[in-house]
């Protein structure tokens, strides 16, 4: 797949792939194709960050790798590691002669005992991949120092093979909670682009993209209430995301439109926390008919 | 791909800088001049961006800039203001917005008032130091009340505070070390010793799991009623904050701010300035329940201080409605793994009993309730805190 030619290209084909993106984020995403640059994508839950790596993968025709990042992960998790069990076997079952020969110990360290993880896959990938490194404010910094090693140039050095390099760098999107501050250092390296809530008008036609045979009078009553919802001080606010499970979930149920009772029954593709549901519920006539 | 990406402007290497390289080189000088950290680095980033963008577009030129030169949301207001202003010829419409500013707070002894009705008095046996004379004995500076303290004895509490160490309590991590009395097996190392001896499996190496220490958050109550009181427990997030990366410092009075950054300065007056300059209403009202809560929830919900140490320093006096505090301390109480209220109307009595409305709102959530109005209690909780 060739790559998009301008912003407004690459806003079309995101939309042929039902990924309705606004003009900054287009545009952010066309300067890091454009430049090869990380894009580092920060902002509330649920309102697309992972999925744009997803549908740019799919849309550019690339192979996505995903890297998921969680407190404790390391660099074996991240990089490659030795099949140790295999090149004990291996050894096991060497003769007499093959212990002598010099080729024995490099081919125990070659290609084939060597267990890929993202990282390496997506610098072996090169052009080929989108590399999506999900919800890096969760692994600690020095997995971010480590990290901003690799995104600076690319390259992997496994000493026993030599050093792996990007023919050409690959898509790479990050994405953070911001449960904490990333490294400057790190954030230097990337293109920044922070992701709000859409509009309740933009909102709606995400919805219908995802969903298209939810009728647009449920789909509209489904955003002035998620729209709504967010002012409400929940502590955890619907996103994109929860729009898009409620209006499936009433399509599932088959509520035509949205009553008391089919709010009541629905709730939970929308509010995920008890204390939520109960303020949610206290109010549940204002929640409906816009107070 | 690099290949594709056209250079900024034609010839760069002409002396002559082209006239819309020149645009936004100033464009990111505008930036610098409000604040904005932006390198050289970032300014080639965003000429580069550029090239790949149309110039002519104001859309392009801000998402351009805004993607390049932007690295923190809190950024982007300053962002909008400078290009409003520099692209589009706009007078900024916000007003500056009214601050008390606090000269630097380590600087600011000279004009620190006792105040009249102070809780500790009784118990204090200092109340009679003349003003002026410095208590060079640092057994009795230990035990006075800061309230009472004169400005050169708070210096020089102050000074001691700093090399109070705090450390936090620990905790299992996921990530290994190699122990020979560890209980999992290290595959890794085991393996790698066997292949140099031609596949003969030795001793089994083994492996534990590190610990880490947990994260600690400091809430400061800045209001009327504790501003001396906090101005001291600044100095001591400064130096917790040294000692420590994994702490967080958040100051309250009507309203929540984060100074945590503030405080990574080298200079501590630096640091204390900043942090002070940071917090809009200083010695302004307090609404401890409207500030935990937006402190639940803007931060403590997204992980801030999961399996953590909260400490509140308050005495409990606030504005607001109970409910909301107390709705706020329970979900706090759930998103962390201690609550720590240092009170200094607590002083020395044993057995406290909470007498303001907050404070009794608050108790049931409270894991544990210190004083710390004297250096020597400070010293105590830093003696309990690795045991949370």
């Amino acid at each position: 797949m060739t790559r998009p030619t301008s912003v407004a290209d690459l806003t079309e084909r995101l939309r042929q792939e039902r990924y309705l993106a606004d003009r900054g984020l287009a545009t952010a995403a066309y300067v890091a194709l454009s430049l090869d640059r990380p894009l580092l994508l920060e902002g509330e839950v649920g309102v697309g960050k992972t999925e744009i790596a997803k549908v740019l993968a799919t849309m550019l025709g690339r192979r996505l790798i995903r890297l998921q990042c969680y407190e404790g992960i390391d660099p074996a998790q991240a990089l490659y590691e030795w099949d140790y069990a295999r090149q004990l076997l291996q050894v096991r079952a060497l003769s007499q002669h093959d212990l002598t020969d010099d080729g024995t110990v490099d081919r125990l360290y070659g290609p084939e005992f060597l267990v890929e993880r993202p990282l390496l896959a997506a610098v072996r990938a090169g052009a080929g991949a989108v590399l999506l490194i999900d919800e890096v404010d969760r692994a600690d910094d020095e997995f971010e120092a480590f990290l901003l090693e690799v995104l600076s140039d690319f390259q992997i050095s496994i000493p026993e093979i030599g050093t792996v390099v990007a023919p050409s760098p690959p898509l790479v999107v990050l994405t953070s909670n911001r449960t904490r501050e990333l490294h400057d250092a790190l954030k230097r390296r990337c293109l920044y682009h922070w992701v709000g809530y859409p509009t309740p008008e933009r909102e709606a036609e995400i919805i219908l993209a995802r969903a298209p045979e939810a009728a647009d009078g449920l789909v509209a009553q489904v955003v002035a209430s998620v729209t709504r919802r967010r002012d409400m001080e929940l502590s955890k606010p619907p996103g994109v995301a929860e729009s898009i499970d409620w209006v499936r979930t009433l399509q599932v149920l088959d509520e035509p439109e949205l009553t008391a009772d089919a709010l009541r029954d629905s709730l939970g593709a929308v509010v995920k926390e008890r204390d939520d549901l109960d303020l949610v519920l206290s109010r549940i006539d204002g929640v409906l008919d816009g107070g | 791909m690099s290949s594709t990406v056209a250079e900024p402007g034609p010839a760069a290497g002409a002396d002559e800088v082209p006239a819309p390289v020149r645009l936004l080189v100033d464009f990111a000088q505008a930036l610098r001049e409000e604040g904005l950290p932006v390198g050289s680095g970032d300014v080639l980033t965003y000429t580069r961006a550029m090239a790949v963008l149309r110039l002519s577009d104001v859309e392009d030129l801000y998402w351009g800039g805004r993607t390049t030169l932007v690295t923190r949301r809190d950024q982007i207001p300053v962002y909008d203001a400078v290009f409003r202003r520099f692209f589009l010829h706009e007078a900024d419409r916000r007003p500056e917005p009214e601050r008390t500013v606090l000269r630097a707070a380590a600087r600011v002894v000279a004009e620190l008032t006792v105040p009249q009705n102070d809780p500790g008095d009784e118990e204090q046996e200092g109340e009679q130091t003349p003003m002026g004379h410095v208590a060079a004995n640092a057994e009795i500076l230990r035990r006075k009340a800061f309230a009472l303290c004169t400005p050169d004895e708070l210096l020089a509490v102050r000074r001691m505070i700093s090399a109070i160490r705090l450390a936090p309590p620990r905790r299992r991590s996921r990530r290994t070390a190699s122990d020979r009395s560890g209980r999992r097996p290290d595959v890794r190392r085991t393996v790698r010793e066997a292949l140099r001896r031609q596949g003969e499996v030795g001793e089994l190496r083994r492996l534990r799991h590190r610990r880490r220490t947990r994260r600690l958050v400091l809430v400061l109550d800045v209001s009327g009623s504790m501003s001396d009181y906090s101005r001291n427990l600044l100095h001591f997030a400064y130096s917790t904050r040294r000692a420590t990366t994994r702490v967080e410092v958040f100051c309250f009075g009507t309203r929540l701010t984060r100074i945590t950054r503030s405080l990574d300065r080298r200079r501590p007056d630096d640091a204390l300035a900043r942090a002070a300059d940071a917090v809009f209403d200083w010695e302004g009202g307090t609404r401890i329940g409207d500030s935990l809560r937006a402190f639940v929830r803007d931060h403590a919900r997204r992980g801030v201080c999961r399996g953590g140490v909260v400490v509140i320093c308050s005495d409990g006096l606030d504005r607001g409605d109970p409910a909301v505090l107390a709705d706020s301390m329970e979900r706090l109480s759930r998103l962390c793994r201690t609550v720590v209220w240092l009170n200094p109307h607590k002083g020395d009595t044993v057995d406290f009993v909470p007498s303001t409305m907050g404070m009794m709102v608050a108790a049931p959530y409270v894991d544990l309730l210190l004083s710390g109005h004297d250096l020597r209690s400070l010293e105590d909780f830093a003696g309990i805190l690795p045991t949370l």
